[in-house]
């Protein structure tokens, strides 16, 4: 832990889980992490019909969505819609997200713990408003290796 | 048959032998089916056929000289054999074939067949020779033997194919349970971080944070687990170090520094959550409470092995608590229930400033 003091940045968050409970969780934590939540979506169909504005900073991405739709689809319609978001999957699948993350950021796998969960909150906002993060990658969070190359000059995992 | 008597009929063999040569009298009594034909005459007709002959054909010697060869043939006689033997006849070459043949009776036996042109002194073509071995028995053994070899091959794949089909529902069923506890430690996680949020009272929200955390602790586990290579073992230092880290970074606070020195610790996964659930007791002790009221300080993992027992210390320079041995506290009793599964002992000491917990695990081969 470095005590520099990062510019906080309150990001705009985007929320795309099928499950309400869970989706209501992660409202939550995002809020108590001093963002604010944009729009939560189900499904791929519920993000398409978002308003283009405001853009999210940061997408919460389950892979399993409902109507059928999964997060790989709607990884690609937010990088279509919002090229400058940071796209991160939320699922309990991580094996089945490609090796190259197919142009998204990094996965947070479930089940999560909260600490886990907000670590990886607080890590993404320092990489997001001031990058590389000044925090080290907590383990709770996987970043794409395109994130990496650009994040990781001062990474180093501790564990 | 009158074979015995029938020296005149066999009088054409003495175009180069005289009658009662030894080589004449040999094709006549050997039990092999022998029959001469000759081209010169019009369908290349039997001259001569031996007792052999006709007891295998089930035909007398009468019924047997004057004709062509294919009287033997039926429906059963495979056609393109027949057509190598007319082609060997017409170019005057030998032949060895398996033949499919009819006797007088009807019944059929596998004839291999052997012919051959003799020459005269000219070197033209006098006569075909030919011998007949009944060979039904090695056909139809061999044909037994395919069809046995067809029934098992068609019984491998078919219990093959039942295994497949068992192997892919029981890949699905494990899928099934793996994604239900995932999805479900996920919702009792949610569905405890909700009820924490809508606590007012203080001591009862810090009561549920702590349940919280020991639920968050066997879902980290978990998540390791199922995300490791090797879903048997566990590494207990890394562990720690991760929670100590998410633990940390979480609250939020910069004035707690964490060095960790480890080395990896494995245990059977069978010991993976009861030493989480000990680690979590542990480490939220130090940062929440050793540390508490935004006291500045560090926390320190150290794991060590020597050999048959791993050392895992966890040290931090808060206000020295030592958990009570005598406490009643549900944390307490965790750590002291838990650890004997593994063989692991727990000793607490108070460090000049602040305190030291030291993890004594026995060595992945040594625990039971």
């Amino acid at each position: 832990m470095t005590p520099s003091p990062t510019p906080f940045k309150a990001l705009q968050v985007l929320i795309v889980e099928d499950e309400p409970l869970l989706a209501m969780d992660v409202e939550m934590m995002v809020e108590e992490a001093g963002h604010s939540v944009v729009g939560e979506a189900a499904s791929l169909y519920e993000v398409e019909a978002m308003p283009t504005e405001p853009a999210p900073d940061l997408a919460l991405v389950d892979m399993q969505l409902a109507r059928g739709t999964n997060g790989l689809d709607v990884s690609r319609l937010i990088q279509d819609r919002w090229p400058s978001a940071v796209i991160v999957f939320v699922t309990a699948n991580p094996k089945k997200i490609p090796e190259d993350f197919s142009g998204a950021h990094g996965v947070i796998a479930k089940p999560f713990s909260r600490s886990g969960f907000m670590s990886a909150l607080n890590y993404l906002g320092e990489g997001i408003a001031d990058p590389p993060p000044a925090s080290s990658q907590p383990s709770s969070f996987v970043a794409a290796p395109s994130v990496l190359e650009i994040w990781s000059a001062r990474s180093q995992m501790d564990g | 048959m009158s074979q015995k008597d029938d020296w005149h009929l066999t009088e054409i063999l003495d175009y180069e032998h005289g009658r009662g040569d030894p080589f004449a009298a040999a094709v006549r009594a050997t039990r092999m089916a022998m029959v001469i034909t000759d081209p010169a005459q019009p369908d290349n007709p039997i001259v001569f056929c031996n007792e052999a002959f006709q007891h295998l054909t089930g035909y007398s010697r009468e019924e047997i000289i004057g004709r062509n060869c294919r009287f033997l043939q039926g429906e059963g006689t495979d056609r393109s054999s027949v057509a190598r033997i007319r082609a060997a006849i017409d170019a005057a070459e030998s032949i060895h074939v398996d033949l499919l043949n009819y006797r007088k009776d009807g019944s059929t036996f596998w004839n291999a067949l052997f012919l051959s042109p003799v020459r005269g002194e000219s070197g033209d073509v006098q006569f075909f020779f030919a011998s007949q071995l009944d060979v039904t028995d090695r056909v139809m053994a061999q044909e037994t033997i395919a069809a046995q070899k067809a029934a098992v091959d068609s019984e491998v794949k078919r219990r093959t194919a039942d295994l497949e089909k068992a192997l892919e529902a029981k890949t699905l069923l494990l899928h099934e349970v793996d994604h239900r506890v995932k999805n479900n430690l996920t919702m009792i996680g949610a569905l405890l971080r909700l009820q924490v949020r809508s606590i007012d009272d203080a001591d009862i929200r810090a009561k549920l944070e702590t349940m919280m955390e020991r639920i968050d602790a066997l879902a980290t586990v978990h998540r390791r687990l199922y995300q490791a290579d090797d879903v048997t073992r566990f590494d207990v230092a890394a562990f720690a170090a991760n929670l100590a880290s998410d633990v940390i970074g979480a609250s939020g606070r910069s004035n707690i520094r964490l060095r960790c020195d480890i080395e990896p610790i494995e245990v059977r996964s069978e010991h993976a959550s009861a030493l989480g659930l000990i680690l979590n007791e542990v480490l939220t002790n130090a940062i929440k409470h050793g540390l508490r009221e935004n006291r500045a300080g560090s926390v320190s993992i150290f794991a060590t092995r020597d050999g048959e027992e791993a050392t895992l210390s966890i040290e931090d320079d808060g206000v020295g608590l030592i958990m009570d041995p005598a406490s009643s506290g549900l944390g307490h009793a965790l750590i002291k229930r838990l650890s004997p599964q593994s063989g692991t002992t727990v000793a607490w000491d108070r460090l000049p400033t602040g305190t030291r917990v030291t993890l004594r695990i026995p060595e992945m081969e040594h625990t039971s």
